[in-house]
């Protein structure tokens, strides 16, 4: 790192400094900002006074007698019910999570350890159904699901979400487990095993960190999910992105702007969490398609 | 493996993706030869303290009836492809037969919904592409640069616009662009204009989803391209440097070209993200002066009554077509891989 | 214990031929190897008889049982992979002990037999340890543990020493060698080092693009090589070949004649003679032409010449010391030379 051609001049250290500086507060302040005024009242974080009110919160102060309130997550979780919503999300996501890796690791396994000629065509159907927009697909659901009578519960989306998901997941995987050498489950064959027990006693104990990261990015789907929740599953079984959706249409009236705003980071902090956990896992998860595609 | 045990292994996904995913869209097909059913209006008597008026109303049971029996609507062959609020054919015909220049046969098309939603699906995806590859490497360039206790917390903050739905995050931004908000207010007194509201024009509309869509996208492409920065062989990069090259000739022969599959890479994720450009229109309340291919289809099952499966299915099939030409190059260049190899 | 037998085995991907025609008979207690470049197709003969690989065409026989279409748990044989295959999350032990869980071998057996193969492999201080503790010539020997634990019909080891240095090769390949005299079990082994091949081997197989090219004892094929392709792939270095012509039993090309050939043949030939038996002289000699190059590698010296486009090259005393371009002689006697049918590579008879 004392390598002389690597030591920079000045002018070079202040723009690359100041860019990222740059960056983080565009990435950053938002939410910050938001998260901050989560907990004032619509009267500081709009104010039409000064800006400068949605940090001190004078008219929160006022109203509430401290700078600080819990109005808007009161309102949203308790006067409007968030708290259904933020059950009916964590049953949707554990379950899609689960279902996705279960169908997918036994799939990329599969397509792993078979000839190129079916990878091919579950590349290019991965790549298209990549690209195309999840409300066409929802279009097709509708009238059948109707007939049939299933919309509207959660299991139909669940499902829905799985098989939405499984190309991205089966590709995914499938790179994974093209990452563990053959030699591993053929010893296994060629000890004893079927395929299947070889699967399951040579290759799903190492398989895991492919499997957190695939996980990882199921459970981001079925949480960010808008498209597939707002329109297959009914009120009651509202999950929280369409929720906040919802709120918006009633937030006309003084105050209730605020309950959005809390359900809003209500919805991002457990993001936050998972990012401060899993932060390689996820990068390494984005570039596995550059880097091994 | 044998094709028995391929199967044994994979038929749960090849189900559940022939039934959610393949044949739904054989269904948006068929539904997009059909149009709902005409009312069927019964003319009743409701009589009062004043006398009896005569009501036109719809008659729900012999609506429900049709439904039952039909539930897919009457067939209209190709009719909703052509009819005013798809691809308009007779419309485009009149106005090219009758409009004097070029601005107003623009102003009249862009007057059209499905055209208007398809214009600004492009822009939005030819737009923000480019500016989130050159944002997403100038990032990571300077990124890669600074010191390492800096690193961290810049990819975690990074993370978030990428990650949070795009919905939470347009309104996030949303809220803060509001006249009343921080950065709306910022820009009123910057501008000395205290009438200004980016919410306003629609041209400011339009750069605001853009501004938008670089914000939650660039992210990725910093990502992608820091990660591939790591691995920019070292001994190219030294003998870039024994040959003579300075910071930017390095930068330009040596990590450029290194990275050009990346941005490949990126290029394609972001070209199918932005074209299915939806949720932010929806955050920003953007549909009065942007809408795009995705927001018509959700805009017509959602229509108040009952949902329009017809168009939306119309819509749906030329997106899928928009996608597949999207695709096309890349399919392509796949295919001849695919062919080369075997 | 079994024979093991090859009939007109073919492996095709496509239109693509991995294995062309393979048609053998291995006896029972035999240590074969398979020797080719890579990419000749070694690997997929012997996966082919692991059962991890379909056959497109022909049959694979266990003593007198058809095993095309058995799996590779029920061949009973074992295996060793050149990244050895070792399951990472087990010990030392539960690796070797492996193939008798699965074979569900009575659970009271297993210590004895597991601890027999840890002694075999000298792994008795490290069958605690997980693989990723071990330095790799002792994951070798697990794998090599873990193959012979259950006395298998046949043993597969696919260039099981090609990721240990150098100095552990020597060893292992002695270990291994010892081993299969021991057991004797019939043993097939693929590598792509000749060395390794002419020291383990009973009889050697030589391929090349998917075929056999010469079957024998290690003896055998570097005294008789069977076409060129054997010619200069065994020995190190390999079998000097200059191309040329032959009339009346005289040899000619640029800077070489040899007389005294079969007056049998003539036309364009290939003559082929070892390096070390030829040697410099100073008079008129069968090669005279200008040195190309000259290498000290310390026991010796490497004189090279350039003759009709192919390098040529001849051992000499460590002393010895010419300048390149100075006309050197070296005397190639006709017993020493190997006649190729240049057009189809093939050896010609003679003498
Ligand atoms: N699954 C496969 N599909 C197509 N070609 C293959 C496959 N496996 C191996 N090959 C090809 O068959 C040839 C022989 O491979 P292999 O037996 O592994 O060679 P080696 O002699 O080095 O062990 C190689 O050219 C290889 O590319
Ligand atoms: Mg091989």
């Amino acid at each position: 790192m004392s390598n002389p051609a690597e030591t920079k001049p000045l002018p070079i250290k202040v723009i690359t400094i100041s860019v990222v500086l740059i960056w983080l507060f565009l990435a950053a302040f938002p939410f910050l900002w938001t998260m901050w005024g989560s907990f004032k009242v619509e009267g500081d974080f709009f104010s039409r006074a000064n800006w400068f009110n949605a940090i001190t919160g004078p008219v929160t102060e006022r109203q509430h007698g401290s700078p600080f309130t819990l109005a808007g997550y009161e309102g949203a979780w308790i006067e409007q019910e968030f708290w259904k919503a933020v059950i009916n999300t964590a049953i949707v996501t554990v379950f899609v999570v689960i279902i996705s890796l279960t169908l997918g690791t036994l799939g990329g396994y599969a397509l792993a350890r078979s000839g190129f000629k079916y990878t091919f065509w579950l590349l290019m159907a991965a790549l298209v159904f990549r690209a195309m927009p999840h409300v066409t697909l929802v279009s097709g659901y509708l009238l059948p699901f109707f007939q049939l009578n299933i919309w509207g519960y959660l299991p139909t989306t669940i499902i829905v979400l799985v098989a939405i998901n499984q190309p991205f997941t089966l590709w995914m995987l499938h790179s994974f487990f093209l990452s563990i050498p053959k030699d591993l489950d053929e010893a296994a064959m060629v000890d004893g095993c079927t395929r299947f027990q070889a699967f399951r006693l040579a290759i799903i104990p190492v398989m895991w960190p492919g499997v957190i990261t695939t996980g990882l990015f199921s459970f981001l789907l079925a949480y960010n999910d808008f498209t597939v929740t707002s329109m297959l599953l009914s009120q009651e079984n509202q999950t929280m992105i369409p929720q906040i959706n919802a709120f918006l249409g009633s937030t006309q009236e003084e105050g209730k702007v605020m309950y959005a705003v809390a359900a809003v980071v209500s919805a991002i902090i457990p993001l936050f969490v998972l990012i401060l956990f899993f932060q390689r896992q996820i990068v390494s998860g984005l570039t596995a398609g550059a880097v091994k595609g | 493996m044998p094709h028995k045990t391929f199967l044994s292994f994979i038929w749960p996904s090849l189900v559940a993706m022939l039934l959610f995913i393949a044949l739904p869209i054989v269904s948006v097909g068929f539904q997009s030869l059909y149009v709902e059913h005409e009312q069927v209006l019964v003319v009743g008597e409701t009589c009062g303290p004043f006398g009896c008026t005569e009501e036109v109303s719809v008659d729900a049971a012999a609506m429900a009836a049709l439904r039952a029996e039909q539930p897919a609507g009457q067939f209209n062959g190709l009719g909703t492809y052509t009819n005013a609020s798809h691809l308009a054919t007779d419309e485009i015909a009149e106005i090219f037969a009758t409009s004097e220049n070029f601005s107003e046969i623009r102003n009249r098309i862009m007057n059209l919904p499905f055209y208007k939603a398809l214009i600004f699906t492009l822009s939005y995806t030819f737009i923000v592409t480019p500016l989130v590859i050159i944002l997403g490497f100038i990032i990571a360039v300077a990124v890669n640069a600074v010191p390492a206790m800096l690193k961290g917390p810049v990819i975690f903050f990074s993370l978030i616009p990428m990650l949070v739905t795009p919905l939470v995050g347009s309104l996030v931004l949303f809220w803060m662009i509001d006249s009343r908000g921080i950065i709306g207010a910022a820009l009123q007194s910057i501008f000395g204009d205290p009438s200004l509201s980016l919410k306003a024009s629609p041209t400011l509309t339009w750069i605001t989803l853009f501004v938008y869509g670089v914000w939650h996208s660039a992210p990725f492409a910093f990502v992608v391209f820091y990660a591939g920065l790591q691995t920019v062989p070292r001994d190219t990069m030294e003998s870039a440097m024994v040959d003579g090259a300075n910071r930017w000739e390095r930068i330009r022969f040596v990590t450029i070209p290194y990275l050009m599959p990346l941005a490949t890479f990126i290029a394609l994720m972001q070209l199918m993200d932005n074209f299915r450009v939806f949720e932010p229109i929806i955050g920003f309340s953007a549909a009065a002066s942007a809408t795009s291919l995705s927001y018509l289809i959700y805009n017509d099952l959602r229509a108040a009554e009952s949902p329009l499966f017809g168009s939306a299915a119309a819509t749906s099939m030329l997106t899928i077509i928009g996608v597949i030409i999207l695709l096309l190059p890349v399919l392509r260049q796949n295919w001849r891989e695919f062919n080369r190899k075997t | 214990m079994a024979r093991l037998r090859l009939k007109n085995v073919n492996k095709r991907w496509g239109s693509f031929v991995g294995v062309d025609n393979f048609d053998l008979d291995i006896a029972d207690q035999e240590f074969l190897v398979l020797l080719g470049p890579s990419g000749c197709g070694k690997s997929t003969t012997m996966r082919m008889i692991a059962g991890l690989e379909d056959v497109t065409e022909g049959e694979i026989l266990f003593d007198d049982t058809v095993v095309n279409d058995m799996d590779p748990k029920d061949r009973d044989i074992s295996m060793v992979f050149q990244s050895y295959g070792l399951y990472p999350n087990l010990s030392v032990y539960e690796n070797i002990r492996f193939p008798l869980r699965v074979r569900k071998i009575p659970k009271e057996k297993h210590d004895e037999m597991v601890m027999e193969a840890v002694r075999m492999t000298e792994l008795e201080d490290y069958i605690h340890r997980r693989p990723a503790e071990l330095s790799g010539g002792q994951r070798q020997r697990v794998a090599l543990g873990r193959a012979i634990v259950r006395r298998p019909n046949i043993f597969l080891m696919d260039e099981p020493l090609s990721n240990l240095d150098a100095k552990l090769r020597v060893s292992t390949r002695a270990q291994i060698k010892n081993l299969q005299s021991k057991l004797k079990i019939t043993t097939v082994y693929v590598t792509h080092d000749q060395i390794e091949a002419m020291t383990l081997a009973d009889r050697v197989v030589v391929m090349n693009a998917g075929k056999i090219q010469q079957v024998g004892t290690p003896t055998d094929i570097y005294d008789n090589p069977a076409n060129v392709f054997v010619a200069s792939f065994i020995g190190s270095p390999a079998m000097n070949l200059v191309q040329g012509t032959l009339e009346n039993g005289v040899f000619e090309a640029e800077g070489i004649r040899v007389e005294g050939l079969p007056l049998a043949v003539s036309g364009n030939v290939t003559l082929g003679f070892r390096a070390e038996d030829a040697e410099i002289v100073e008079g008129p000699a069968q090669i005279s032409s200008p040195v190309y190059s000259i290498e000290l590698l310390g026991e010796a010296s490497m004189i090279t010449w350039r003759l009709a486009g192919s390098l040529v090259s001849i051992k000499t005393h460590k002393e010895y010391r010419a300048d390149i371009g100075a006309v050197v002689n070296a005397a190639v006697p006709a017993s020493i030379c190997h006649l190729f049918d240049t057009a189809s590579g093939e050896r010609i008879a003679h003498g």
